[in-house]
C-alpha cells in the first residue's frame, strides 16, 4: 500500500463529493470518527454529516494546493495534510483553508479499505 | 489524561524550544519519527533536528493563533493541529503556518511521531 497513492485518491474523493454531494461523506465515516470544524467539535457518522450539510452554504468548490501524508503508526494508519482554496458560490474571494485526515483501516473489510478516523479543518484568514 | 492538556502543554514547550533552543527539539523525537517540512521528507531524529537546526534563519518567534486536538485512536496517541504566525527577524511581514503532530505515548512521556509543516502563502 504506497501512502501517497491512498492519501491522493482519498483526498480527491472527499472534496469531490464534498463538492458534488455532501450527504454522500457518510460513507467515510464511523461511529468513532471526530471532526473538529472550525473549533465545533462533533463525533459520529450521524452528527458529523449533519453537521457538514448543515454548513451555510450550498455550492462550493474546493481547489487543493499541497497534499502532505505519513504513515501514523502500527495501526496502518495515515495521516493527510491538506491545504487549498474554498470557493464559495456568490463570494469575490475564495477562503483559504488547511485541513488534517487520519485515515484508519476499515475492520473488517476490503483491504485498502479506509475511513476517516480524525478530521480537523480550519480556515486561514489573512 | 486530558488531550487538550497535553496538547496545550506540548504547543507551548515545542514553539519555546524551538524560538530559544532549537537543539533542544531533538528530545522530542525518536527514529521512528518523521517530519515533512515544506513538503521535504524527513526520518529520525537526528536527521529531523538537523533540518530544523539547519533551516536558513536564525532568530524567530512562533505566535500561535489555534490549537486543535483529537485522540487517534487505540494506540493511545494524540493529533495536534496548530495555526499561527511565525515573525523571522529582519523581515517585514510574519508568514503564517499550519502544522500538524502526531504525539505518542514513551516510556518517557509524549513524543511526536509524525510532524508536518506548511506555510500558508497569501
Amino acid at each position: 500500500m504506497d501512502t501517497d497513492v491512498v492519501a491522493k485518491q482519498f483526498v480527491e474523493y472527499y472534496y469531490t463529493t464534498f463538492d458534488n454531494n455532501r450527504a454522500g461523506l457518510a460513507s467515510l465515516y464511523q461511529d468513532t470518527s471526530m471532526l473538529t470544524f472550525e473549533g465545533a467539535k462533533t463525533q459520529g457518522v450521524a452528527a458529523i454529516v449533519n453537521k457538514l450539510t448543515g454548513l451555510p452554504f450550498q455550492q462550493c468548490h474546493h481547489a487543493v494546493s499541497t497534499i502532505d501524508c505519513q504513515p501514523s503508526g502500527p495501526a496502518g494508519g495515515i495521516l493527510v495534510f491538506v491545504s487549498g482554496n474554498l470557493q464559495l458560490a456568490g463570494e469575490q474571494h475564495a477562503l483559504k483553508f488547511s485541513q488534517m485526515f487520519h485515515l484508519m483501516p476499515q475492520h473488517p473489510g476490503n483491504p485498502g479499505s479506509f475511513f476517516v478516523l480524525n478530521d480537523i479543518f480550519r480556515l486561514n484568514y489573512a | 489524561m486530558d488531550p487538550e492538556a497535553v496538547a496545550k502543554q506540548f504547543v507551548d514547550f515545542y514553539y519555546q524550544t524551538f524560538d530559544t533552543n532549537r537543539p533542544g527539539l531533538a528530545l522530542l523525537y525518536q527514529d521512528s519519527s518523521m517530519l515533512t517540512f515544506e513538503g521535504s521528507k524527513i526520518q529520525g531524529a537526528a536527521a529531523i533536528a538537523a533540518k530544523l537546526t539547519g533551516l536558513p534563519f536564525q532568530q524567530c518567534h512562533h505566535s500561535i493563533s489555534t490549537i486543535d486536538c483529537q485522540p487517534s485512536g487505540p494506540s493511545g496517541g494524540i493529533i495536534v493541529f496548530v495555526s499561527g504566525l511565525l515573525q523571522l527577524a529582519g523581515e517585514q511581514h510574519a508568514l503564517k503556518f499550519s502544522q500538524m503532530f502526531h504525539l505518542m505515548p514513551g516510556p518517557t512521556g509524549f513524543y511526536v511521531l509524525n510532524d508536518i509543516f506548511r506555510l500558508n502563502y497569501a
